[in-house]
């Protein structure tokens, strides 16, 4: 694994965090009962770092990861993104802040079918109602290794290949969060390397923040800081550890 | 949003092509109505069978000068019947097409929800639904058009020298109707599609995350509120108007299945879950997991089932209420000629005098028919009478007045049926301006009002010597013949020439009805269940297709084509009685009652289910169902089968 540059600014103060958590909690309501997902999670992400977050299933990382992108409404809590609470935002709105701050990348059906590869990477510009420059498009493809695969449609592709083509379509409108849930979770070690790699090169080169949650202790050594989650509270930390130490935190957890 | 609407629509060719076809077929036929509708009204008539009258005025309007037709050369009948087409068609239409349009945005929920989460606003999604319906609108209404224009000719040619339109029909400029058919095409999906494009909205980025596309079980509260309105209204139209006759139920039987059609699509979401578990129970119990399958795909569904469901229930509801109110109809028409009737011999095209001089005949009711121009406040409209002798026609028919009295008809005088003096508001003492079709006019004074008798009495009985004034040339159709005592109907009968029991007469006008409204129904329902037929095969079709993905994970899963099949036959046949107990349920409040108005007071009416048609028509659902269900899914299966069971990750 290269080293990466420790760029974890542990304590700068007056950096404005690129993302706050503050007393997050979440229950679903469901018809066998009240499932307290999350039960209280406060959390600053720094701007320019690279956060993993792991926790044993059903521990709450999606639920996490989804309220903190406003994809869904915590019970009580606030979160902060860039500046802005989500808190009472319009559905465009949300969606506009969405499309011009966040990046997506989740483990499986991310693409639409029907477009090309190209198509795919220029849509959230489209969306934007911005015209989308061929060089742009050409640029973020050739970022992440697929410029020979333009014309493709997602079906024709690895599922590594497909998992760039997302990151390319979360490059192209320069976000400044990124969110990954289980990136690599059906990718080979080969692939998940070029993934991982990418998203640690948008922390490092463009200050990029990567929040991603992972089951891969070697995934989630590609971050600065791993972030252990527990029956939907934060149960510790680990700052620049080794996949092994990773691994051995977590086995800790889960006794 | 456009170029997404162009490239999904191509992707979800399927869903599209059955939307396409829907709409295609719809536009077809309401075009063709038009067209033909179009010839009629270019059709002219001879200009001397036809009598200039000034109408009324009242109600805000002046009097108008109007033009009647007298002459039999009349196609109002088929303008009837298109008209009747037109709206049935219309409506169908409007509900294949907003259920197509509902389920193809059910199936997409992911996709819509990775749009949404790259970052369209709901505005952009509505407006890439509308768009793609656009697409398919306009292909789809101009193919219609285009098809409707060239079967016009035939239609024409069919329908001319025919009972309802007895003259040679030329097709007209088909500009006009076909534009008309086109933007009712247009609207009509333009309507659906925003419904459609409405939920579409809804779709929340999230949903490209959960991994069951599974709609919200939730139903708003102005939804159930609409529904039970619908319901409520239906049913008070139904109890409120009193069809008297068939030709007056024609109408109610056809509007109030659509309105209560509308009522339980509405209520769907509620409705469909129960129903579907309660015919589930049996399949559960036989079955080992087909059933149980069955039942959850289509209990987690509703709305995906609903709009399975929506084009049965449609065309099973309206024709399953046409057919069964129709025959209650004939039964009304049955109880009152034989209840209107008390002379036991009726002669038909026999020599009056003859017949009178037969021995053993005491009294002969020869009745004139006669026909003359009513004019009312804002129309005018020709009306059959007859002339009546008052002493032997209430000797032989049951004619005693609900009110006035019968003895004062003579000179410019007239009796009205108790039905048509409700329409109009007729009382005693009104006079009735008429024009008689030697062109004199009359004011006729209201004597008295007689009971309804379809059958045997119009709805105008005038003196003898006044119809025999203004109509010299008029026969008899048909005499009542009064036996002396002593004498007996049956010996008599076989001396009259022509003359037949009234049992024999009653039961031969009442198959004649019964034929009469079978060609109706055959003209109303027919292009209407040919194009449910095509609406149930397309849905089911489109359904099933979408389904690939589920399969080839069934599949690798293990379970045997033979075990998908099985499921898909239980799921379509599932839906298939859902949609037919409703649309049952439909047909037996409507026939019921339609039943209940028409026979109020008339004891003993026969009861004519017409057991053979219903069940064809629910047989013949559930077959196309459950085969367009089949058909895709084995086609599926032999296709997975090849491609060795790759599974595709998209
Ligand atoms: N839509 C939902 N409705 C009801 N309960 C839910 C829903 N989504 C998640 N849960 C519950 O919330 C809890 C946390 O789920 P979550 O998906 O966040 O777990 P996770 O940590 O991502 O697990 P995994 O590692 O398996 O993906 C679980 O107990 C889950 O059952
Ligand atoms: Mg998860």
């Amino acid at each position: 694994m290269t080293a990466t540059a420790p760029s974890y600014p542990s304590v700068v103060p007056d950096a404005a965090p690129a993302l706050v958590l503050d007393g997050i909690t979440k229950t679903y309501r469901s018809k066998a009962g009240g499932v307290d997902a999350l039960r209280g999670v406060t959390y600053h992400f720094p701007r320019g770092s690279f956060t993993a977050v792991m926790g044993p299933s059903g521990s709450g990382k999606s639920t996490l990861l989804q309220c903190a992108a406003g994809l869904d409404q915590p019970t009580t809590g606030v979160v902060v993104l860039g500046g802005v609470n989500l808190h009472g935002l319009s559905e465009v709105a949300l969606t506009k802040l969405r499309r011009e701050e966040m990046g997506f990348v989740f483990q499986a059906y991310n693409l639409l079918p029907s477009l090309t590869v190209y198509d795919n990477v220029a849509l959230p510009l489209r969306l934007t109602g911005k015209r989308p420059h061929r060089n742009d498009i050409l640029g973020v493809l050739e970022q992440v290794g697929l410029s020979d695969k333009v014309k493709r449609r997602p079906a024709e592709l690895s599922g590594g290949q497909q998992q760039r083509v997302a990151i390319a379509r979360a490059l192209i409108t320069k976000p400044s969060v990124f969110f990954a849930d289980e990136p690599t979770g059906a990718l080979d070690s080969n692939s998940s390397r070029q993934v991982l790699t990418l998203l640690r090169e948008a922390t490092d080169r463009a200050g990029q923040t990567v929040v991603m949650v992972t089951h891969d202790p070697v995934a989630a050594a590609y971050a600065e800081r791993v972030v252990f989650l527990s029956d939907g509270l934060i149960a510790g930390h680990l700052d620049r550890g080794t996949p092994g130490q990773i691994a051995a935190a977590m086995s800790d957890l889960e006794r | 949003m456009f170029f997404l609407s162009r490239q999904t629509v191509g992707r979800h060719r399927h869903l599209y092509a059955g939307s396409f076809v829907a709409l295609a077929v719809g536009v077809f036929l309401l075009g063709l109505a038009a067209t033909a509708t179009a010839a009629t009204i270019a059709y002219r008539g001879p200009s001397a069978g036809s009598i200039a009258v000034t109408t009324l005025g009242g109600d805000g309007m002046g009097p108008q000068r109007v033009s009647v037709s007298t002459s039999d050369q009349d196609v109002s009948g088929l303008q009837t019947v298109l008209s009747m087409v037109g709206a049935i068609s219309g409506f169908i239409t409007i509900f294949v097409i907003a259920s197509t349009f509902a389920f193809a945005v059910a199936s997409r929920r992911r996709e819509l929800g990775l749009l949404r989460l790259i970052g369209a606003t709901p505005g952009q999604i509505r407006r890439m639904i509308l768009g793609e319906a656009l697409v398919v609108a306009l292909g789809a209404s101009i193919t219609g058009a285009v098809l409707a224009q060239l079967a016009t000719p035939l239609l024409l040619a069919k329908a001319s020298y025919t009972e309802l339109a007895p003259v040679k029909l030329e097709p007209a400029s088909p500009w006009v109707p076909l534009s008309i058919a086109v933007g009712i095409g247009l609207l009509v999906a333009l309507l659906g599609a925003r419904a459609a494009a409405r939920r579409a909205g809804k779709v929340g980025a999230i949903d490209a995350l959960r991994e069951a596309s599974l709609e919200p079980p939730r139903i708003g509260p102005v939804r159930v509120v609409f529904g039970l309105l619908f319901m409520a209204g239906s049913i008070v139209l139904l109890t409120l108007i009193k069809p008297s006759s068939g030709e007056a139920a024609v109408p109610l039987a056809m509007f109030t299945p659509m309105l209560l059609v509308i009522s339980l699509t509405l209520l769907a979401p509620l409705i469909v879950p129960v129903l579907g578990r309660l015919w589930a129970a049996p399949l559960v119990a036989w079955t080992s997991v087909s059933g149980r399958l069955a039942r959850s795909n289509v209990v987690a569904a509703p709305r995906r089932s609903a709009s399975l469901a929506a084009p049965i229930l449609t065309i099973s509801a309206i024709a399953g209420s046409m057919v069964l109110s129709l025959s209650f109809a004939a039964d009304s028409a049955a109880a009152t000629l034989r209840d209107g009737m008390l002379a036991p011999i009726v002669v038909t095209g026999g020599d009056q005098a003859k017949v009178a001089a037969t021995p053993g005949v005491a009294a002969v009711d020869a009745g004139l028919p006669v026909q003359f121009v009513r004019v009312s406040a804002d129309y005018a409209q020709l009306e059959d009478a007859e002339g009546i002798d008052p002493a032997v026609a209430s000797r032989t028919r049951r004619m005693t007045p609900v009110a006035g009295d019968l003895t004062a008809l003579t000179g410019n005088t007239v009796a009205v049926s108790k039905e048509m003096s409700g329409f109009e508001h007729y009382r005693l003492g009104d006079e009735v301006p008429v024009t008689f079709l030697d062109r004199t006019t009359a004011k006729l004074k209201i004597v008295a009002i007689v009971p309804d008798a379809f059958g045997i009495n119009p709805s105008f009985l005038l003196p003898l010597e006044l119809a025999r004034a203004h109509a010299p040339a008029a026969k008899p159709e048909r005499m009542f013949v009064l036996p002396a005592t002593g004498t007996d109907p049956a010996e008599l009968v076989q001396r009259i020439e022509g003359a037949v029991p009234a049992v024999a007469w009653d039961a031969e006008q009442t198959a004649g009805v019964r034929k009469g409204n079978q060609l109706g129904l055959i003209l109303l329902l027919g292009p209407a269940a040919l194009y449910s037929a095509i609406a149930i095969a397309n849905t089911l079709l489109m359904g099933s297709l979408q389904r690939r993905q589920e399969f080839v994970t069934s599949r690798l899963l293990g379970a045997t084509p033979n075990q998908i099949r099985r499921m898909v036959l239980w799921e379509s046949s599932l839906v298939g009685m859902v949609a037919l107990s409703l649309g049952t349920a439909i047909t037996v409040t409507v026939g019921v009652l339609i039943r209940h108005a028409m026979t109020a007071g008339v004891p003993d009416v026969p009861v004519t289910v017409p057991w053979g048609i219903l069940l064809g028509i629910a047989g013949l659902c559930l077959t196309l169902a459950v085969g367009s269900a089949l058909a895709p899914t084995a086609y599926i299966l032999r296709v997975v089968g090849r491609e060795t069971m790759v599974h595709q990750r998209q």
